[in-house]
């Protein structure tokens, strides 16, 4: 009965979620977006990329730091190293979207239940608080996670049509599958629990989402991290730093049951 | 008794909401929970059917604890809420059907297609919740708390916001409802309505102010009283009435006599007659009905009072 519930769960919230043009948009153009920017930067180093840039401080330490850890990349001309620079990033500037669509999809599926006052009824039918949450969870986290693979998957694909394959043994490292298969869905799930527990703040989408938005920033700060050469995420590192994120996924989501008790949701939740 | 509850209380805060609250329900009768706004109704409502707990007390739904089995209780309930939520971009059919999918249900869909077709939504039921109307909402949302075939029916508040029409309408669909054996257990302000549907009335004012029929809270409250129209009244007339031993109150309104008698159905007659004697000319001899707006208003009088 618990599966049955939980998949119950699944269907409805896709089938109102894809109702809503602001779903669609964000689960096609805004990966699109994403994916495309990147692959011009790594396009406009190989094109532009000229002595300034090479001669930059920057980029000299940071160029220091890759050759440390990743020895084979100084055998490559200056502008290669670059964009294996670039494109080692990808992995984290790709959590963006399952971040961007995990919050939205939480903000926008708790917030609409509250306004149409569809969840007392629904907290009347024999439906455990828990299978309710990980039905949203599931159904927020899920495309989240499979749209960001499927960038993962066109970045490689973009990759090759472009004429950098050469570079993929560089970048195509353990940490990379680790940050797509395993911090990818950890930080899916943060994020949508987040999402909820702004979102039984919150009085609309729009406020949600202004308070949910802080979401963002601690992986810009890993981006920011990795390109400014402060820390390098190796292998280890990256598995740490993603098994971090599954340990504070079950402390947020035990915050999120708490606050989902149907008492304060029939009580407060007006 | 299918529900029964035992010093039942609930606290918001400093607030008392439900205070030592005492009643029974019977199996396959409608329960009519009357107070004003804020009185409790919707909070004794909810905790008899585990969404709230209470503070203290407890209450016993079809035998079991709704404070310690929310989820069994929640099998054998159907609620109306209040405000019923629907999703409104999805069909009449979709929202029943995902609703239904919380129940161990073999034939969901041959009990939406029965509950869709009783109330008249059949012919919508691909169309968009957002696209109905106030009165089609609420038949829906009284399709989607009958579909698994509750034991009992809360109804919080049925008819509030509908006009006069579909009003009749849910009260018609409550009565048939009633007579297919289902109990209810309605929450209104509305005294016409409790008076029209409900078998029993507990008047709530946070705690129980009282429980019976309709009829038996006329008889406790407002003794016996027989109207007699007459084409005039005159102060021989009125002396006449007041020398009768076995009247113990009368007054009058214009062309009515309001007497009340020490035994109607023994006095009535030999007071018409002396009445004809002494010149009255009777129109009409009627039995002094209290609606349950006096029964209610004098309710909540006492209370006070007290």
């Amino acid at each position: 009965m618990t599966k049955q519930r939980i998949f119950n769960i699944l269907k409805k919230e896709w089938q109102v979620m894809f109702t809503e043009l602001n779903s669609l948009m964000l689960v096609t153009v805004l990966p699109v977006i994403i994916l495309a920017q990147g692959l011009l930067y790594v396009w406009l180093i190989e094109k532009f990329g000229g002595e300034s840039m090479i001669n930059s401080s920057f980029f000299q330490s940071v160029l220091r730091k890759i050759s440390e850890v990743m020895s084979a990349v100084s055998n490559l001309e200056i502008t290669e190293q670059l964009q294996v620079f670039l494109l080692s990033q990808f992995n984290f500037y790709l959590l963006l979207i399952p971040v961007m669509i995990a919050v939205s999809f939480a903000t926008f599926s708790i917030v609409d239940e509250k306004q149409t006052h569809s969840l007392e009824a629904l907290l009347a039918t024999p439906v455990r608080t828990w299978e309710l949450l990980l039905g949203k969870a599931l159904s927020g986290a899920i495309p989240a996670i499979i749209v960001t693979w499927i960038c993962g998957a066109l970045l490689l694909l973009g990759v090759q049509v472009l004429g950098w394959g050469d570079l993929l043994t560089y970048f195509l490292n353990p940490a990379w599958f680790i940050i797509l298969f395993l911090l990818t869905p950890a930080i899916s799930i943060l994020s949508f629990l987040l999402g909820v527990i702004g979102s039984a703040r919150a009085k609309d989408s729009k406020s949600a989402q202004n308070l949910v938005v802080l979401i963002v920033l601690p992986v810009l700060a890993l981006i920011g991290i990795q390109i400014s050469g402060v820390v390098w995420f190796t292998t280890i590192l990256t598995l740490v730093l993603a098994l971090a994120v599954v340990v504070i996924d079950f402390f947020v989501l035990k915050v999120a049951v708490r606050l989902f008790s149907r008492e304060s949701i029939i009580i407060s939740w007006r | 008794m299918i529900i029964e509850t035992n010093n039942l209380t609930r606290k918001f805060g400093d607030r008392l909401a439900v205070d030592n609250l005492n009643l029974t329900a019977e199996e396959g009768k409608i329960l009519g929970f009357l107070g004003p706004n804020g009185a409790g109704k919707t909070t004794t409502m909810r905790m008899l059917a585990g969404l709230i707990s209470p503070t203290s007390g407890y209450a016993v739904v079809d035998g079991i604890r709704p404070d310690k089995e929310a989820e069994r209780v929640h099998e054998i309930i159907g609620i109306l809420t209040e405000t019923p939520g629907f999703y409104n971009n999805l069909s009449a059919q979709r929202n029943l059907e995902y609703f239904a999918g919380f129940y161990n249900l073999s034939d969901a869909s041959a009990q939406i297609e029965k509950y869709l077709k009783l109330m008249e939504l059949w012919e919508r039921k691909s169309d968009k919740v957002g696209t109905f109307s106030k009165g089609m909402k609420q038949r829906l949302a009284i399709t989607r708390a009958l579909i698994h075939r509750p034991k009992i029916l809360f109804l919080d508040e049925p008819t509030s916001g509908l006009d006069p029409e579909v009003s009749q309408e849910v009260r018609g669909l409550i009565q048939n409802l009633s007579r297919e054996g289902y109990t209810i257990i309605l929450s209104t302000h509305n005294l016409s309505e409790a008076e029209q549907l409900c078998h029993r009335i507990a008047v709530i004012r946070s705690a129980l102010v009282t429980l019976d029929t309709p009829a038996n809270l006329r008889k406790r409250l407002f003794k016996h009283q027989t109207m007699i129209k007459l084409e005039e009244i005159d102060e021989n007339l009125i002396q006449a009435i007041s020398k009768l031993d076995y009247v113990n109150k009368h007054s009058r309104e214009e062309n009515t006599l309001l007497i009340e008698l020490a035994d109607p159905s023994k006095h009535q007659s030999d007071l018409i007659k002396k009445i004809v004697e002494a010149g009255g000319r009777i129109i009409e001899v009627t039995d002094k009905k209290h609606s349950l707006e006096d029964i209610y208003l004098s309710l909540l009088n006492e209370e006070e009072k007290i």
